[in-house]
């Protein structure tokens, strides 16, 4: 028995020495190896569940094969989107891919494979979402998330100002994205940078007294959720006759379903902001029934982070990046150099002509 | 306590004590802490018909789950084929101008589609369930996606309202809508007439009839909570009453208790459930009863997923994430046996409610999402260790004794239909219940 138990712990020893002799035979310097026309982009999509996402590929693909280069684009499974996200990341690496674009599912969970890349010389970019607690990052392309998130608080003022001219307190309601997604932090932050002074003040009351991150979060970013404390909140705090005037909604799905759940309570439309443009909210923004939106081309943001790309493969320094913006591209370790683009807020007002390079927009938006 | 007393509330409770009700003492526990807490919220007229509308459609789920558990089996797709067939239906209004009625037929029609396929697969092939509806939860996850394109797709009003109306009111000048009351009214006349039926039945069949004054107190309590419920669902905001959502999931629960316990296919899910081979032996034909039972659960998340987006007024992508766990937990806090052949469609019921009350009184109070989530957890756990502890091995779950008294129900755990209960005067003879 106590032979065979020796012999065991022998020949575990033995494997697992051999395994991590495995595991660091891969040599690779720290410094990234050389792009050139055509080689293949990797581009690791998050799950495919909002129409921002279903743009994403497509706006990837022909901007990336019009620059010379291939396409390698994949979306995460909506199960388990992590983990399969960390694996198809995985798998552009050991097949060849000399530069991965990553729209992060979870931002602070692809430490290892970010490590990975960069030992075999792959230039990481993070792209749409920033890739946290790690160095090993190149370059972050992406819409300026804390300015969406101030031109959303602003939206809500001025949309409250202009729908209530006489009335010197608004009451508010604050909605903010999934405490898993870092984007939802900054966004929230952003607009509460512009309405905290107000509710400091008085100007602003939030009559529910629910004002932290982790109160007004909605899991999964998920419609359900949002409607639901919509729903509740009506009940607990707007049955006795207080009036909502403006609810701070970080994107057009939470938006519509907070505007589903005040119409089922028959309350009067309040001041509703959003994210995204989605088709289902420009008309109801044309209508008056949501107030803003935030336009983020998503054509624009992949050739932000094509253009990275064609810079380095050129030997130059990419343009336009910020090496030190610590409010928008501080990842907890570094602060990434930021490539910022600059988002478009968009109300009944200005859409025509804010929608005027994409088609499908601009036609929903004059329909209105 | 006096021997008088307990030998009292054995009699009221069937011979075995108070704790056959230890989920629906814990439902009303809930619902009263929560009204303490919230400063009376929690029964306002509009949250209760709020958490109506909200959880509905896990109630619809939990009545399919319960069937399929009890008959040893699981469902882990019923998200992912609800989501499917509500973005069939919302694209087949938008895109094929279907009218609302045709496209709630295309949606039964697929769920019967998607139930058969699963059915197939686990009755023919004998591929276990678990496999089968994880396959399924991948499959029509994607299928939602393809065809919806990953994008919401609002429904018109008029579908809506099968999630988010409610009964109309004839407006015959009483200050409460009247549709409502008059349905309080039929059920309170439903429930005396089965009971005074199950005495009838119990003296014809020369069984000892039980004192009349369990089944007046039956009555008074039952009588007195579908009294409180009309006042509370008829008197809500105007315009609004018992949500029709609430209908459709009524009539589902009442169909599918008389089924489960008083049809000869119901009974067969219990026997397979509790005991495949004895079954099979005794001449059921289990594989008729698996394909049913998947078939059934089939329709059952088409019909969830409809309300769903009839509620949320648009069919999204994110919808159905979450919802096989919902139904689960709602069925095993309901009593069910996770290894099949004992649990009861009014039990799950009772589960689905205790898990509503509490979410929608934790978000009432506003507690942070970290903390909701924990305390969802405990509770479920607790509240199904309260349940095991309670129940004695083997026994049928605590609402099947308060149904059986009404007449009902007969929801046994083990063997063959029994036709007749036991006289619960003496809790030492082992009752064949």
């Amino acid at each position: 028995m106590r032979k065979s138990l020796f012999i065991g712990i022998a020949a575990a020893t033995i494997a697992v020495t051999a395994l991590a002799g495995c595991s660091s035979a891969r040599s690779g310097g720290d410094s990234s190896t050389k792009i050139a026309k055509g080689d293949t982009v990797g581009v690791s999509l998050p799950a495919k569940t909002s129409q921002n996402w279903v743009l994403a590929q497509q706006s990837f693909k022909s901007a990336l094969t019009k620059a010379g280069f291939k396409a390698d684009v994949q979306y995460a499974a909506a199960n388990n989107t992590v983990s399969d996200q960390q694996n198809q990341i995985e798998a552009m690496i050991t097949k060849g891919d000399k530069v991965i674009i990553i729209a992060a599912q979870d931002g602070s969970q692809l430490g290892t494979q970010v490590a990975d890349a960069k030992k075999a010389g792959i230039t990481v970019i993070a792209w749409d979402r920033n890739i946290l607690n790690t160095k090993n990052v190149d370059y972050y392309v992406a819409f300026n998330n804390y300015l969406v998130g101030q031109l959303q608080g602003q939206a809500l003022l001025d949309g409250m100002k202009a729908a209530h001219p006489d009335k010197t307190t608004f009451n508010i309601e604050l909605f903010a994205g999934a405490s898993t997604d870092a984007n939802a932090t900054v966004f929230f932050n952003g607009a509460m940078s512009v309405l905290k002074p107000k509710i400091d003040d008085g100007t602003l009351k939030v009559l529910s007294g629910q004002t932290t991150f982790q109160q007004v979060q909605t899991d999964n970013w998920d419609p359900k959720n949002s409607q639901a404390r919509m729903s509740n909140l009506i009940t607990s705090t707007y049955s006795n006759g207080a009036e909502l005037d403006g609810v701070l909604s970080p994107n057009d799905t939470l938006g519509r379903s907070i505007i589903t759940a005040i119409k089922a309570a028959g309350l009067p439309n309040p001041i509703v902001t959003g994210q995204d443009s989605e088709t289902d909210s420009i008309p109801l923004i044309m209508e008056g029934i949501q107030y803003s939106t935030i336009y983020k081309n998503t054509d624009e943001e992949a050739q932000g982070a094509v253009k990275v790309v064609s810079a380095l493969a050129a030997g130059k320094e990419p343009a336009g990046v910020d090496k030190n913006d610590k409010t928008n591209a501080y990842n907890g370790t570094i602060t990434v150099p930021y490539v910022a683009l600059k988002p478009i807020l968009v109300t009944k007002a200005n859409a025509v002509e804010a929608y005027a390079n994409n088609p499908t927009l601009e036609a929903l938006a004059k329909k209105g | 306590m006096s021997n008088k007393f307990t030998n009292a509330v054995r009699t009221l409770t069937g011979g075995r004590g108070i704790s056959q009700y230890s989920m629906i003492i814990a439902l009303v526990v809930i619902m009263i802490v929560f009204e303490i807490l919230t400063g009376g919220l929690t029964l306002n007229q509009t949250n209760v018909i709020n958490v109506v509308q909200q959880y509905s459609y896990i109630m619809i789920l939990a009545i399919g789950m319960v069937m399929l558990i009890i008959a040893g089996h699981i469902d882990l797709s019923v998200g992912s084929v609800a989501a499917f067939v509500g973005i069939v239906v919302a694209k087949s209004m938008s895109d094929w101008h279907f009218p609302p009625a045709v496209a709630i037929l295309l949606g039964l029609v697929v769920g019967a589609i998607v139930g058969a396929w699963q059915g197939f697969w686990v009755a023919f092939v004998r591929v276990p369930a678990f496999i089968v509806t994880l396959a399924g939860q991948l499959i029509f996850r994607g299928a939602n996606q393809l065809v919806g394109q990953s994008s919401s797709q609002s429904t018109p009003n008029s579908y809506n309202w099968i999630g988010n109306g409610f009964l109309p009111d004839p407006n015959w000048g009483v200050p409460a809508n009247l549709s409502t009351i008059i349905l309080g009214v039929i059920v309170v006349v439903v429930l005396v007439f089965l009971e005074v039926r199950g005495r009838r039945r119990r003296v014809a069949m020369g069984a000892s009839s039980r004192p009349l004054w369990t089944s007046v107190l039956k009555l008074v309590v039952l009588g007195a909570v579908t009294l409180y419920a009309t006042y509370l669902f008829a008197t809500g905001r105007v315009g609004t009453s018992f949500p029709v959502v609430g209908i459709i999931a009524g009539v589902l629960i009442v169909a599918y208790t008389f089924v489960t316990s008083n049809t000869i296919f119901g009974r067969q899910i219990y026997a397979v459930g509790g005991n495949a081979a004895a079954a099979v032996l005794s001449g059921v034909n289990s594989r008729r009863v698996n394909f049913f039972v998947m078939f059934n659960m089939g329709v059952l998340s088409a019909v969830a997923g409809m309300v769903f987006i009839g509620n949320a007024t648009a069919s999204g992508p994110f919808d159905g994430t979450g919802w096989e766990l919902d139904a689960i937990a709602a069925v095993f806090v309901g009593g069910a046996a996770v290894a099949g052949g004992i649990g009861t469609v009014g039990g799950s019921i009772v589960g689905a409610l205790v898990m509503a009350f509490l979410a929608n009184g934790l978000s009432l109070l506003g507690v942070p999402s970290e903390w909701t989530s924990i305390i969802r957890g405990l509770v479920l756990l607790l509240a199904v260790a309260f349940d095991v502890y309670n129940k004695t091995q083997g026994r049928p779950s605590f609402t099947g004794a308060l149904l059986r008294g009404l007449g009902i129900g007969r929801a046994r755990a083990q063997g063959p239909a029994v036709t007749a209960t036991a006289g619960p005067e003496n809790p030492q003879k082992p009752s064949l219940s």
